[in-house]
């Protein structure tokens, strides 16, 4: 039977104090602690900054060539597609923007959960995030790097495009498009990429200087002590840093939102029956979350383990990212439903036929039942219904949720799906004009394919280095959601309880 | 402060009222007006003929159901904004709700009430919604969606939902009073299962209701974003409703005095500024992408909404509805501060209920807002016996959750591991 407890009730702000009978809850409903085993505040600095400090495990350096050789092919191939021209794509008329841009919007899409995870988390007081903020910012960054590689180099002549996209004054009085989304793109991305940037090395700084104090070298010394920026954790330092964190907090908000709702706006403004949907922000803002917390998940799974992590990653943690994958993938479910609720609901033949011939009709059931033939890209379609509509529906159950066997290849099966849902709107809209002479098919090329894989190992390489030289954890975040950190918690310092 | 507020909103009410009722008048027997969008568009009239703008001014009773319509789009606002904040609170296992939960299970209970009050609207839907007097066979738009929008099947769904909705809001009401008794956890496990489902019956029904009643007033216009839009400023309006409640009943002597600190009031009113923000967005995202893609069947809509004064109606929902709360409530002490955020409530529902008459007028006074004292009587008579039929439903029961498992939680900030849980995880 659950114990009562008379709770002495804070009275901030005037408030009467009162008195309250309340019971603890029941064992089946307490919540775990977010550090398992009631850990030292010392054993949480030796477990993640031994990680930067001690040789890294013999599977690291592989990995690193491997990602490493997987980075430089792309770069080849960027090299090769500069060289020759477009032509090397797959792209045709009318598919004209293909894998090329649906890569662009998924790697920007995974760019999102590590900025929610840490603005909108923080500002919401969200505890947990604490946990997993500092590498799902990081993985912010590489794939905020991975995104931009695509737009640039799909302009084929990048040397044009870096002068072209910035509105930068010239004697011919030749300006970027203003009212272009394609614009718009630029200023958001590169926005988010300097906040996400900067609020990533503010939330680095205290731990930098653990990283200082602790080196043994005098070139980790320096390094570390020249970025810690002559952090000594004065009062007035954190109370410095705190006010920075907050107000980076809320600019990045903002930022998570309008990205993703603007990467959007490259279709929706147009009139291109599948694209013109007026869901489309939300939509794509709510599939951006979805496919990076998919990210994170594939990413901080294998971390916890290979690094003996299980005790600050929890289950706990990767229980609420699981339903943040669910809420997520619900939304986007919900956003699926009215865009081809409205394609019928309008009556407009061009929107009907882009959902139903161009996309749902397969050759076993609807297209029969629709009497329609199948779409040439039903495979595309379902199998994005499959991966984002139906498989995070697993993670209502507890036990599987739990597994995280399943869980990191549920994560993995997001990232499929969120590739094809991107596919599915940009390529499955465009390759049958409204005249059937200038209907075609997209196929990738060699270079479509092996550019992609690239951006992974990109990616891949760029996560292994932080991995290896910054703490994956935020050491002092994490410190201060345990017990001991507040004097008054029940729990915590004060009553001599740990 | 509070005054110059209450003042602002009622200068800008009556100076709306004056300049366009005279405008309505002169614009009702003026030269007819023509849809210069979408040729289906031009059906867009309560008797469903085409040249709605050339009929003489509403009858009492046609005059009397838009009315009744805008005052009930807002009602059921608030009602399902609550039943979406008992729906979420389970789904997230929130602690901090838990001492206002009994409220809005309450408010969610009037859902059945509301069905009744519904029933003007379904029987006199003739005069109300236009597309009840057309001839789907003439009309593309109407007929592409017929299978919905023909009087018996929209009047069956409507009451299948309504019934449903009565059915969940119930069982969480009487699973919430229930463990009040013995504090199983059993009963928050049956909450959350239902909400588990629920949430998905919650969005697709809303989106339903609100294109029945309110989007289909003009059946021609589509968007994606309509149910969402509708959501955004129901939850916008449901929260500072229960800030307020909240304020009130925690008042020294009254039942939730001893449970409601200044975290919940604190929450409460981050999320009315984050809604403030997201209603924003989602306005403005549906408003931007139709105006840019310029599609005739889709601008129509807002082309009547930027007629006559409906365009200065568009501009207060603007800066009322968004920039004056941004800009106020940014500030973070200020959300305690009860001098501004009651005028702010009052100027909340005014903005809410100006969002309602957006969305429903229009297509009884094409060519501005024209006010009359049925608004204000409809909306006052519907809120008072709304409110009254809560009051006393609620003292019937504890006034907030005894028993609840996060209670303890709510009311000291911190998660409480339970004594009894395993050492390996303390």
């Amino acid at each position: 039977m659950a114990k009562a407890i008379t709770a002495p009730l804070p009275a901030p702000h005037g408030h009467t104090a009162a008195v309250v009978k309340a019971a603890e809850p029941p064992r089946e409903l307490a919540r775990e602690p977010l550090v398992l085993n009631n850990h030292s505040l010392g054993w949480i600095t030796n477990a993640i900054a031994g990680i930067c400090e001690n040789p890294m495990p013999k599977w690291w350096l592989p990995a690193f060539v491997f990602s490493a050789g997987g980075a430089t092919m792309m770069f080849a191939l960027i090299a090769y597609l500069i060289s020759t021209g477009i032509g090397v794509w797959g792209l045709n008329q009318p598919a004209d923007w293909a894998w090329d841009i649906t890569n662009f919007v998924f790697w920007i899409g995974i760019g999102h959960a590590g900025t929610l995870i840490s603005a909108v988390l923080f500002l919401l007081r969200q505890k947990w995030r604490t946990s997993i903020n500092r590498a799902a910012e990081a993985m912010t960054i590489f794939a905020v790097v991975c995104a931009g590689i695509f737009p640039v180099i799909h302009t084929g002549r990048v040397w044009f495009a870096l002068l072209w996209l910035p509105p930068i004054p010239n004697h011919m009085d030749v300006w970027p498009q203003f009212r272009s989304p394609l614009l718009w793109d630029v200023f958001a991305v590169s926005t988010y990429g300097t906040v996400s940037v900067l609020f990533w090395y503010v939330g680095l700084v205290p731990d930098l200087a653990t990283l200082r104090d602790r080196a043994k070298t005098t070139l980790r010394k320096f390094f570390y002590g020249f970025f810690a920026l002559g952090w000594s954790g004065s009062n007035r330092h954190w109370s410095n840093y705190e006010k920075a964190y907050l107000i980076l907090a809320g600019l990045s908000t903002p930022l998570v939102l309008s990205v993703h709702s603007i990467v959007s706006f490259d279709f929706a403004v147009s009139q291109v029956p599948g694209w013109h949907t007026t869901i489309f922000p939300p939509y794509f803002v709510a599939g951006a979350i979805f496919s990076g917390f998919g990210m994170v998940l594939t990413l901080l799974l294998p971390m916890r383990t290979l690094f003996k992590l299980e005790d600050i990653i929890t289950v706990r943690h990767v229980e609420l990212m699981c339903k943040v994958i669910l809420a997520t993938g619900s939304i986007v479910g919900y956003a699926y439903g009215m865009e081809f609720f409205i394609a019928w609901y309008g009556g407009s033949p061009y929107e009907l036929w882009a959902f139903l011939r161009n996309r749902v009709a397969d050759p076993f059931i609807f297209g029969p039942l629709f009497k329609v033939p199948p779409a040439p890209y039903w495979w595309a379609y379902w199998m994005m219904i499959s991966c984002n509509v139906i498989s995070p529906h697993l993670f209502w159950s507890k036990k599987l949720r739990t597994n995280m066997v399943l869980v990191w290849l549920v994560s993995i099966v997001v990232n499929i799906g969120m590739w094809f849902e991107r596919f599915v709107i940009i390529v499955t809209s465009l390759h049958r004009d409204y005249l059937p002479s200038s209907w075609g098919y997209f196929n990738p090329s060699w270079v479509d394919i092996c550019t992609f894989a690239g951006s992974f190992a990109l990616f891949m390489t760029l996560f292994l280095l932080f991995m290896r030289f910054l703490p994956v954890i935020a050491i002092s975040e994490v410190k201060g959601v345990t017990p001991q950190a507040d004097p008054h918690h029940p729990l915590g310092g004060a009553k001599g309880h740990h | 402060m509070t005054w110059f507020l209450s003042l602002l909103a009622c200068a800008g009410l009556f100076a709306f009222s004056s300049v366009s009722v005279g405008a309505a008048a002169e614009h009702d027997t003026a030269a007819p007006t023509v849809h210069t969008d979408a040729s289906t568009a031009t059906t867009n009239t309560p008797e469903g003929t085409s040249d709605h703008h050339e009929a003489a001014p509403p009858s009492l009773g046609q005059q009397f159901l838009y009315s009744y319509l805008t005052a009930y789009m807002f009602c059921l606002s608030i009602v399902m904004g609550c039943f979406f904040l008992v729906l979420i609170h389970h789904m997230f296992d929130a602690a901090w709700s838990v001492p206002i939960r009994r409220v809005t299970e309450q408010v969610a209970c009037l859902i059945p009430v509301l069905g009744l009050l519904a029933l003007p609207l379904l029987i006199f839907a003739p005069s109300v919604f236009p597309w009840m007097n057309i001839d789907p066979a003439t009309d593309h738009a109407l007929n592409v969606k017929k299978a919905w929008f023909n009087r018996p099947v929209w009047t069956v769904i409507l009451a299948l939902i309504f019934s449903l909705w009565t059915f969940m809001a119930f069982r969480f009401r009487s699973w919430s009073i229930a463990q009040d008794k013995d504090g199983a956890a059993i009963w928050t496990r049956k909450a959350r299962v239902q909400a588990a489902w629920g949430i998905f019956v919650f969005a697709f029904t809303l989106t339903a209701v609100c294109f029945s009643l309110m989007k289909s007033l003009q059946y021609q216009f589509f968007s994606t974003m309509y149910g969402v839009y509708y959501f955004a400023g129901s939850v916008w309006t449901t929260l500072i409703t229960m800030y307020v409640v909240t304020l009130w009943l925690s008042q020294p002597g009254r039942p939730l005095e001893k449970v409601i600190f200044y975290r919940q009031k604190h929450d409460l009113a981050v999320l009315f500024f984050g809604f403030t923000v997201f209603y924003a967005y989602i306005h403005f995202s549906q408003y931007f992408l139709i105006w840019n893609a310029a599609m005739p069947e889709e601008t129509f809509w807002y082309v009547d909404r930027e007629r006559g004064s409906w365009k200065w109606v568009g501009m207060l929902i603007l800066f009322g509805h968004f920039i004056v709360p941004f800009v106020i409530l940014l500030n973070q002490d200020i959300k305690h501060n009860l001098a501004v955020m009651l005028p702010i409530a009052v100027w909340a529902w005014l903005m809410h209920y100006v969002d309602m008459t957006f969305n429903v007028m229009p297509v009884l006074y094409p060519r501005g807002l024209h006010l009359t004292l049925l608004d204000p009587l409809c909306w006052f008579g519907m809120v008072v016996f709304l409110g009254g039929v809560f009051w006393k439903n609620y003292l019937k029961a504890a006034p907030y959750p005894l028993k609840d498992p996060r209670l303890l939680e709510a009311i000291t900030h911190h998660e409480i591991p339970a004594a009894s849980q395993p050492a390996a995880h303390r």
